[in-house]
C-alpha cells in the first residue's frame, strides 16, 4: 500500500552513481583561467608591479634602492606638520591695514636667504608675513561644507528626476510602451555616463564651480535611484492594488495609496545611502574643476604643497567616516 | 434586489461551472454561499464584480442588466472583501477605509490625502459599527490583528455605498471566535446599510449561526435554498455528498486535533 503511494528507488545504494568531482574538463578551464590571467598580467604591467613592489620590500631592509619608497618618502616628509595656519606675505595684500588686523592673526618678520644667481651669492632679506592660527583649516573646512551641501543638492535634485522617470520605467504604471522604453533608455544613459566625464561637460557648459559638480552627481545618481525606484515600484505587493482597482480608483490614486506607503521605507533607505555615496563623489569631483574640495586638492598637489593636502586628506577623511556613522546610526534607528 | 434569471456559464474546456441557476435576493439580505470547492461559487460572485460574462441568461441588479452597465458603476455599485484582505499594511486604518471611496475624489485632492469632512466621518462611522476604537483611526494596517484587519476591510467595502457586497471567504485565515464577530460585523453592516451581502463560506456552523439566507450549490447547480432552520442532514447530503461523509470520517480519525474542523461535530453525530 504504502509503496504504491511512493515508488521507490529500485537500485540499492551500492549502485548508485556517484560523479567524479575532478575531471579532465575542468583542469582544462583552469589551465585556460591561467593563460588568460597571464595574457591580462603583461597588458597591466601586473609583472612590472610585482618587481617594483619586491624592490620596495628590500629596500626597507636597506638591501635595494626603491622608486616607489622614494615617491612615498617625498610625500610623507613634507605631509609633516599638517599646515594648519594661513600665512600670507604682506606686501602681496591690497591696501594692508597695520593697524586694523583681521581677527586672531598677527605679523611675523622673517630673515629669509635668497640666492642671486647673477652673482651666486645669498642675500638676507626681511619679509613680512600676515599669519592666521587654524585659517588655512578653517579654509579647508569650509570647502568640506561646499562639498557636502554639493553632495545635498546633487541628492535632492536626482531625487526630483528620477521619481518621474522610475513611474514611467515601471512596466505596470507606465501609460504606455514608448514612455516605458523611453524613460529605461534615460535612466540606463544617466547610469552609463561616470560623474567625472559628466562634469568635465558641464564644467564646459557652466564655468568652473559647484553647479557642475551638482549637475553631475544629479545625472549620474538619478539613473542609479530610477532604476532602484522602478523595480520596487513593480515588485510592490500586487492584492492591495487589485482592491482599490477594483473599487474604481484610478492608477494614480493606486500609486498613491497602494503602492507609496509599501515602497517609501525602501526609498528612504537608497536615497540616503545616494547621499553618502554623493558626499564621497563630491570630494573628487573638484579635480576637474567641478567645485568643492576636490578643486583646493587638486591645486594644492600642483603646487607641491604636500602639507596643506596632507590637512585637506585628513578633514576628507574624518568627515567620510563621520557620515558613515551618522548614516549607520540613523539606519538603526529606522530599522 | 439581484437576479439571475437562468444564467450559465461555460468556460473554454467545455466545464459547466454555473448551470442554468435562477436565483432572486431580496436587498439588505445577509446570504451565505455554500458548497465544496469547484461548486460555481466564486463564479456566481464572479459574475456580479464583472470578472465572468454569463455565457447564456442574465444578471440583472435592481432590474438593471449587469453587461449593460458601465464598468465604474459596477465598482461603485459592488464592494469586494476579500480572502487576503488586501489592505495596504503601511497606511493607516483610517485612509485604508477612506480609499474605498477614492472614485469620487479628485486625483489631484487625493495625492494630498484631501478628503472631505462629510466621508472622514463616515469612515469613522464604520469604523465604529465594526467595533473598532478611535486609537485605531491612525495607525497602521499592520499593526492591527488579523480580525481586526478583516473588520477594517468590512469598513472599507461598505464607505463606497455599495448595493451589493462580495466576500469571499472573508474567515478562512482566523479563529472561531475571531471568526464570529467578524461575521457578526458584516450581517450588523448589511442590515444597516441595507446592502445585499454574498458570503462564501466553508463552516456550515456559521451559516446556519448568520445567515438570512442560505444558498448551497454544487457542480454549477442550486441545490439548497432556503432559511438555516431548513439546511437538513438530507440538504447537507445533497450538498456536500460524497465529500460529505469523507470528511466525516476523516474528522473522527483526526478528532485527536483541536482545530476549527470542515464539519461541526452536532452535525456529524447525527449523520453517524
Amino acid at each position: 500500500m504504502l509503496e504504491n503511494q511512493h515508488p521507490s528507488n529500485p537500485k540499492n545504494w551500492h549502485q548508485w552513481s556517484l560523479e567524479q568531482m575532478v575531471t579532465p574538463k575542468m583542469i582544462g578551464i583552469l589551465l585556460l583561467i591561467i593563460v588568460l590571467l597571464g595574457l591580462s598580467a603583461r597588458n597591466t604591467e601586473m609583472d612590472k608591479a610585482a618587481y617594483k613592489t619586491g624592490e620596495a620590500v628590500l629596500a626597507v631592509i636597506g638591501l635595494s634602492q626603491s622608486t616607489v619608497l622614494d615617491g612615498g618618502a617625498s610625500f610623507v616628509k613634507q605631509a609633516f606638520p599638517f599646515t594648519i595656519e594661513s600665512r600670507r606675505s604682506t606686501n602681496r595684500i591690497v591696501d594692508f591695514d597695520r593697524d586694523n588686523l583681521p581677527l586672531f592673526s598677527h605679523i611675523e618678520v622673517v630673515e629669509e636667504q635668497r640666492y642671486d644667481a647673477l652673482n651666486e651669492t645669498y642675500t638676507a632679506e626681511i619679509k613680512e608675513y600676515l599669519v592666521t592660527p587654524f585659517g588655512y583649516l578653517w579654509k579647508v573646512l569650509v570647502k568640506m561644507w561646499e562639498t557636502i551641501e554639493m553632495g545635498f543638492w546633487g541628492t535632492l535634485l536626482s531625487v526630483m528626476i528620477s521619481i518621474p522617470l522610475a513611474i514611467f520605467s515601471a512596466k505596470n504604471y507606465s501609460p504606455n510602451k514608448f514612455t516605458y522604453l523611453g524613460a529605461r533608455f534615460i535612466l540606463s544613459f544617466h547610469r552609463a555616463m561616470p560623474e567625472l566625464i559628466v562634469a568635465l561637460f558641464f564644467v564646459l557648459m557652466y564655468g568652473f564651480g559647484p553647479i557642475a559638480g551638482i549637475f553631475a552627481l544629479a545625472m549620474h545618481t538619478s539613473g542609479v535611484l530610477g532604476k532602484f525606484f522602478a523595480d520596487e515600484i513593480e515588485n510592490a505587493p500586487k492584492g492591495p492594488q487589485d482592491a482599490l482597482l477594483s473599487s474604481g480608483a484610478n492608477k494614480v490614486q493606486v500609486l498613491r495609496y497602494a503602492v507609496l506607503p509599501q515602497v517609501f521605507p525602501s526609498y528612504v533607505g537608497y536615497v540616503q545611502y545616494i547621499l553618502e555615496r554623493n558626499i564621497r563623489t563630491a570630494t573628487v569631483l573638484g579635480m576637474v574643476g567641478a567645485g568643492g574640495i576636490g578643486m583646493e586638492l587638486k591645486g594644492r598637489w600642483d603646487m607641491f604643497a604636500y602639507s596643506h593636502v596632507a590637512t585637506i586628506l585628513l578633514v576628507i577623511l574624518t568627515t567620510v567616516m563621520l557620515l558613515e556613522y551618522i548614516s549607520q546610526k540613523i539606519r538603526a534607528k529606522s530599522m | 434586489m439581484l437576479e439571475f434569471k437562468s444564467t450559465s456559464v461555460v468556460y473554454g474546456d467545455g466545464t459547466k461551472a454555473v448551470d442554468n441557476i435562477s436565483l432572486t435576493i431580496k436587498e439588505g439580505e445577509f446570504c451565505v454561499l455554500l458548497g465544496p470547492s469547484g461548486a460555481g461559487k466564486s463564479t456566481l460572485m464572479g459574475m456580479l464584480n464583472g470578472l465572468v460574462t454569463p455565457t447564456s441568461g442574465e444578471v440583472a441588479l435592481d432590474g438593471v442588466v449587469m453587461t449593460k452597465q458601465t464598468k465604474r458603476t459596477l465598482q461603485q455599485q459592488i464592494s469586494m472583501i476579500h480572502q487576503q484582505l488586501h489592505l495596504v499594511p503601511r497606511l493607516s486604518v483610517l485612509h485604508n477605509v477612506l480609499s474605498g471611496k477614492l472614485f469620487a475624489v479628485p486625483t489631484i485632492k487625493s495625492l494630498f490625502k484631501l478628503f472631505d469632512n462629510k466621508d472622514q466621518r463616515r469612515a469613522c462611522m464604520l469604523l465604529q459599527e465594526v467595533d473598532l476604537e478611535e486609537k485605531h483611526l491612525y495607525r497602521r494596517a499592520s499593526a492591527l490583528s488579523g480580525g481586526q484587519q478583516q473588520r477594517v476591510a468590512i469598513a472599507r467595502a461598505f464607505m463606497a455605498e455599495p448595493k451589493v457586497v462580495l466576500a469571499d471567504e472573508p474567515v478562512a485565515s482566523l479563529d472561531p471566535t475571531v471568526s464570529r464577530q467578524v461575521l457578526n460585523s458584516l450581517k450588523l453592516a448589511s442590515h444597516a446599510h441595507n446592502a445585499t451581502v454574498l458570503c462564501s463560506l466553508h463552516q456550515i456552523e456559521y451559516a446556519i449561526e448568520f445567515a438570512d439566507r442560505i444558498i448551497a450549490m454544487r457542480k454549477g447547480q442550486v441545490v439548497f435554498n432556503g432559511v438555516p432552520s431548513e439546511l437538513d442532514d438530507a440538504a447537507l447530503k445533497a450538498i456536500y455528498g460524497d465529500e460529505y461523509r469523507a470528511a466525516t470520517a476523516e474528522e473522527r480519525a483526526a478528532s485527536t486535533q483541536d482545530k476549527t474542523l470542515f464539519v461541526p461535530s452536532k452535525l456529524t453525530s447525527a449523520v453517524a
